[in-house]
């Protein structure tokens, strides 16, 4: 049952059909309480793009010969050893990087993305397929982190990337974590109305 | 049945496929981040002595490590100390020291210092030092720092409880074993309260502290005043606040007398770094006194 889409199909799909912050509504967790920066967002993103194109091409590899009835436990543990390797090359080979990155690594065992994202198409699809979905899905993800990232900050701290733009702080509230919800729902908003407004244009 | 047993075997195979991808990677790295860590001792010892990037440590200084080892022989415990120099050349040296302090003796140890960092070759040479007069179990280590030859300050790398579990810390003492800075390497205190006492408002305080006032150092409730937190915050970083180095200096001895201000909503978190401190410091000047009292009448020539 293979796809018919293509890689670039893929990876678009990812970002905005099925954007796992817009659209999915999947880690909702880590979108409300890490992305008050664009900084934070990017690193985040980053580390879910690594984890999810290596457990997805895992699991596609080995689709065959994991048992129907402990399939959730095998995900679990592909992406619990994918995220030690990536959290001990990190450590060793790029020391700098890690001391900003280290806690948000460990904390991606348990994003819901990621095992959704198996479940649903690494575990029927081609490795090839597997990997343009999962590199589709950590940009998403990286997008959507890092849009949160630049409203919170910029409303929250009036800085964008740590560089003062505004000289003043507009709304603390946007740093909260509660904030979080906020943002989410009003750029949700935001996007489909975009989104609804392209297909009116299209149709007339 | 038969769907039980497959399930158990496959998920076993998953498991053990999963932990050889994880130790495969762990010894991969290991060394490298080993590397790493040790890089980053040294890059925090010399900023404890007050240099950086920026103002870089002169030539003319020199670490010397000293490595302490209990040694469990025939007549009872006896303490041995690890040091560069005494009888060989490219060698170093073990005196023992019994409990009450009184001098055992020395034997030469075939290490180089630079090998001597390596624990398990260490520990090799020690044992083949002492022969079968008794079983050496490492303890710490002290840092002696020279500059020129003459004693400037000493590091002091310790480990004590905090609030969950144990705290790693590197503290270093001025010549007067007044302290010179604290550093928290390893921590796992609760983010936000006890974690706090990385942040420079917190760890500075233990900043020119004398050996007389750490005596008694306690721990105290009352709000941190708003010029000292100041001048901590300010204290060796970019940050000035306003405050110039004098202005710093002169605040931070105004407060040197006093007891340590807690950390709200973590007062066991900060009294474990203030005991924890004030046992490694009171401990070192014990033990240094009656190292230094065996180096000198046994006229053993050391490079500190």
């Amino acid at each position: 049952m293979a796809t018919d889409k293509t890689s670039l199909q893929l990876v678009t799909n990812g970002i905005l059909n099925e954007n796992p912050i817009f659209r999915l509504v999947l880690s909702m967790c880590p979108a409300v309480g890490i992305s008050t920066t664009v900084m934070n967002g990017f690193m985040l993103g980053v580390a879910v793009l690594f984890v999810q194109v290596f457990s997805s091409c895992t699991i596609s590899l080995f689709k065959n010969v994991i048992h129907p009835r402990i399939r959730i436990p095998t995900y679990t543990l592909t992406i619990a050893t994918w995220v030690t390797v990536i959290d001990m090359v990190l450590a060793a080979y790029m020391p700098v990087a890690y001391a900003k990155m280290g806690i948000f690594i460990k904390l991606i065992v348990a994003f819901a993305i990621i095992t959704m994202r198996l479940e649903m198409f690494a575990c029927k699809e081609s490795v090839t397929a597997s990997f343009w979905d999962g590199v589709g899905m950590g940009l998403g993800f990286m997008f959507g982190m890092m849009s949160l990232g630049l409203v919170r900050e910029l409303l929250g701290q009036g800085t964008i990337l740590g560089h003062d733009v505004l000289g003043f702080k507009p709304l603390l509230f946007f740093v909260l974590p509660f904030a979080g919800f906020f943002c989410v729902g009003l750029m949700m908003a935001f996007f489909n109305y975009i989104e609804l407004a392209y297909r009116r244009a299209k149709r007339a | 049945m038969k769907d039980i047993l497959t399930i158990i075997f496959r998920l076993t195979v998953a498991c053990l496929l999963a932990g050889a991808v994880m130790g495969g990677a762990f010894v991969l790295t290991n060394q490298a981040k080993r590397h790493n860590a040790e890089l980053n001792e040294r890059k925090v010892m010399l900023s404890l002595l007050g240099y950086s990037s920026v103002k870089s440590a002169p030539a003319s200084l020199k670490l010397h490590p000293i490595y302490r080892y209990l040694i469990t022989a025939k007549g009872g415990e006896e303490i041995g100390y690890l040091l560069p120099g005494g009888a060989g050349e490219a060698g170093m040296t073990l005196v023992i020291i019994d409990l009450d302090g009184k001098f055992v003796g020395q034997r030469p140890v075939a290490l180089s210092p630079e090998v001597a960092k390596e624990e398990t070759k260490r520990a090799a040479a020690i044992q083949t030092a002492l022969g079968g007069d008794g079983k050496a179990r490492y303890a710490d280590q002290t840092i002696v720092v020279t500059e020129g030859g003459q004693r400037l300050a000493y590091l002091l790398p310790g480990r004590f409880p905090g609030f969950k579990t144990f705290i790693t810390a590197m503290l270093a003492l001025n010549q007067d074993f007044s302290i010179r800075g604290l550093e928290i390497m390893e921590s796992e205190e609760d983010p936000g309260l006890g974690g706090e006492i990385v942040q420079k408002y917190f760890k500075n305080q233990f900043k020119a502290k004398t050996l007389e006032t750490m005596r008694k150092l306690g721990v105290v409730k009352t709000p941190l005043p708003d010029e000292y937190r100041r001048a901590l915050e300010a204290d060796g970083g970019a940050g000035s606040g306003g405050l110039s180095a004098e202005q710093v200096a002169k605040i931070e001895a105004e407060y040197s007398g006093k007891d340590i201000y807690a950390l709200t909503g973590a007062t066991i978190s900060s009294r474990s770094v203030t005991e924890g401190v004030k046992a490694m410091v009171q401990k070192f000047v014990y033990r240094l006194g009656l190292l230094d009292q065996a180096l000198k009448e046994q006229k053993i020539a050391v490079p500190f």
